[in-house]
């Protein structure tokens, strides 16, 4: 499976592409809305990985994006702000919502359950 | 009875400030109700008392007017029937002379025997003759008839026959004269056909004059009494001066007709004062009829009346007083307790907004911290991972043990940030399914093990905010584990002497979200056996009644 993880603090998202590289997940990471739009573009991705909260484009209106380039993608959100009860406004397409900090072998779970 | 009286009292003279509270001052409308209570007395009782007092000077004043010209009028009456009386006693008399004059010869007048005759005749007409007597021109005596034998004697120097050869007439002042019994002279002059004259004199019994005179006395604050010109008294008076003395008052200046004067005796008393000169159509008199009345005497029932308007007056006044204290202090009273509770409810709303905010603070450190949790939560995790997954280095189980630990503590943090987040949002209530067990065990992550230790199990399927129950129920088992700390000791005042323990708003915050969820909340506690909350919810909200209040209330 194929996965971009976005989000503007570099250093998290270093550690945790490298994480799920680990663990055998094939990841790119990129740290802005616009970056993840080129990178999907070229390549198709089964999931994306999405920090809600960004400069520039942020996790939903991306997911919207994405969406368009491949409806097929599942999005999973990740988020500073405590609980999923924020992200009434997002889609309802979108696959999961996660809280930061997160549990890896819960992302690992959830990645294993929207690509089924 | 003690407190009858401290309630009666406090009906008229209310304390605002009893249950003072210092922390509302600042969300009171009005500063002192005591300067509003005594303002709102002082403006009404103006307003009710000014025109009634002036209406009642109005009423008095018209009142003595009245009675004083009715006085005056009455006085003058008397005046003018006294002197009638008087002038009518006088001028018959002086009439009988005439007549006897004219019509009897001189010659029968100057016989003893004939004079005698018509003596009798005269006090059988009349009476109140003593005596008559013949005078020549010469000033001698001829002919007497009378009780006393004064035959021969020469009148020429004195003074009424003077006055009488002048006037024709003559009226005496009363006077003692030689036989020390007060009378009055009349005299008639009358020309002889030799051009000659001769003077017929009789002596006046004053006795019938005074009878007169008293016949038209009135009560006990009257007098009526002669004077002459001079103010020498000639009739008794009661208060004026002795017969023959001078009268105390003024003698009252000359008119022809009746008149009423004010005067005061010496006793400073007001007297009503009527006279009249007493001047007869055949001769002018010395005497002054003098009606005399004592104001106060005379007005006594004027007096009694007044009294009783009096009393009107003060006791409506009174209750005129003490009607306006009561509704002053009730409507104070009223406007008080609104503006207490008012003040009360501006208090709560701004300590709620102060919750609010810290609300908003804590979600901003919360989300701030959530960042650098999660950096180190993957970079922990990602040492680990080197251990474990890629196995760099030797794989030392105690240090992948305190990575662990910190993952742990890590986990720990993004939980309280979790819940701080979510207090920021329990100011807008939003209704949902929630399942209170599921509430309740994600309420018991904080303290997880002493709550299965505890042993709470609640079972109840509601439809309310799922937020802010859960923070209810955080906040009970944050203060039931504080409360274990303490020594089994409950303490469920909301004190901020307990800052050692938190905050102290706990409980307040509580009741007040349990509130927002239409909801009641009851403890029930005793020392040393532990407090019991009750909570009840209603197990359904109707959206809208949350959505309108949260219009009105935006």
């Amino acid at each position: 499976m194929k996965v971009i993880l976005v989000d503007d603090e570099k250093k998290f998202a270093t550690m945790l592409a490298k994480r799920l590289a680990l663990r055998g997940i094939d990841i790119d990471y990129v740290n802005t809305g616009e970056d993840a739009i080129v990178k999907a573009e070229m390549e198709r991705y089964d999931v994306a990985i999405l920090d809600v909260k960004m400069p520039g484009i942020g996790g939903i209106e991306l997911e919207r994006k994405l969406k368009e380039l491949d409806p097929c993608m599942k999005i999973i959100f990740l988020t500073g702000h405590g609980s999923e009860t924020d992200f009434e406004t997002g889609s309802a397409e979108a696959a999961c919502y996660l809280a930061k900090p997160i549990q890896i072998d819960e992302l690992m779970k959830i990645l294993h359950e929207v690509t089924g | 009875m003690i407190n009858r009286t401290r309630r009666a009292l406090g009906a008229l003279w209310p304390q605002f400030h009893r249950q003072d509270n210092k922390l509302l001052d600042p969300y009171f409308t009005f500063t002192d109700y005591h300067k509003i209570w005594a303002l709102g007395i002082c403006v009404l009782v103006a307003t009710a008392l000014v025109p009634l007092l002036v209406v009642t000077i109005i009423h008095y004043q018209l009142l003595q007017k009245s009675v004083d010209s009715e006085l005056t009028l009455r006085t003058e009456r008397l005046a003018s029937n006294a002197r009638r009386a008087v002038t009518f006693f006088l001028e018959e008399r002086l009439n009988a002379l005439r007549f006897t004059v004219n019509e009897i010869a001189y010659d029968q007048m100057t016989d003893p025997d004939q004079l005698a005759e018509i003596l009798r005749n005269l006090k059988l007409g009349f009476g109140g003759l003593t005596d008559l007597s013949v005078i020549a021109h010469t000033g001698t005596q001829v002919a007497y008839a009378g009780p006393f034998n004064l035959g021969g004697r020469d009148y020429s120097n004195q003074r009424w026959f003077i006055e009488c050869q002048k006037h024709h007439f003559y009226v005496s002042e009363i006077f003692r004269g030689y036989r020390d019994v007060p009378h009055i002279i009349i005299a008639v002059k009358f020309f002889r056909r030799d051009g000659s004259f001769f003077v017929l004199r009789a002596t006046l019994d004053t006795e019938r004059l005074i009878q007169t005179l008293a016949s038209y006395e009135t009560g006990a604050h009257a007098e009526i009494f002669l004077i002459n010109r001079s103010g020498i008294v000639q009739t008794p008076s009661k208060h004026q001066g002795d017969i023959f003395k001078k009268m105390s008052l003024p003698v009252p200046a000359y008119s022809q007709r009746t008149q009423v004067t004010m005067a005061e005796d010496d006793q400073m008393r007001s007297l009503i004062v009527g006279y009249a000169y007493i001047s007869t159509q055949i001769a002018d008199t010395p005497f002054i009829l003098m009606v005399i009345k004592q104001k106060a005497g005379m007005m006594q029932v004027w007096q009694q009346l007044r009294s009783n308007l009096n009393w009107f007056v003060g006791s409506a006044i009174l209750v005129i007083l003490v009607v306006i204290v009561l509704t002053c202090s009730y409507m104070v009273n009223k406007l008080y307790h609104a503006d207490k509770s008012k003040a009360e409810t501006m208090a709560i709303m701004e300590q709620s907004n102060q919750l609010a905010s810290i609300g908003q603070l804590a979600a901003g450190v919360a989300h701030e911290i959530n960042n650098p949790l999660a950096l180190i939560n993957e970079t922990a995790g990602y040492v680990k991972d080197l251990f474990v997954l890629k196995e760099q280095g030797q794989k030392d189980d105690e240090l992948i043990g305190y990575i662990d630990d910190i993952l742990d503590a890590v986990e720990r943090c993004g939980t309280i940030t979790r819940q701080l987040l979510g207090f920021a949002r329990k100011f807008e209530v939003k209704i949902q399914k929630v399942k209170l067990n599921e509430v309740i065990s994600d309420v018991l992550v904080f303290h997880n093990k002493e709550a299965i230790y505890r042993n709470i199990k609640v079972t109840v399927d509601v439809e309310t905010d799922r937020g802010k129950l859960q923070q209810i129920l955080v906040n009970l088992v944050n203060n039931a584990f504080q409360a274990v700390d303490n020594g089994c000791i409950l303490d469920i005042e909301a004190s901020p002497a307990g800052a050692d323990k938190g905050t102290g708003l706990g409980l307040a915050i509580t009741y007040g979200l349990v509130k927002k969820l239409h909801g009641e909340i009851f403890v029930k506690s005793k020392v040393h056996e532990g407090t019991t909350f009750t909570i009840t919810l209603p197990t359904r909200i109707q959206k809208e009644i949350i959505e309108n209040e949260g219009h009105t209330g935006g």
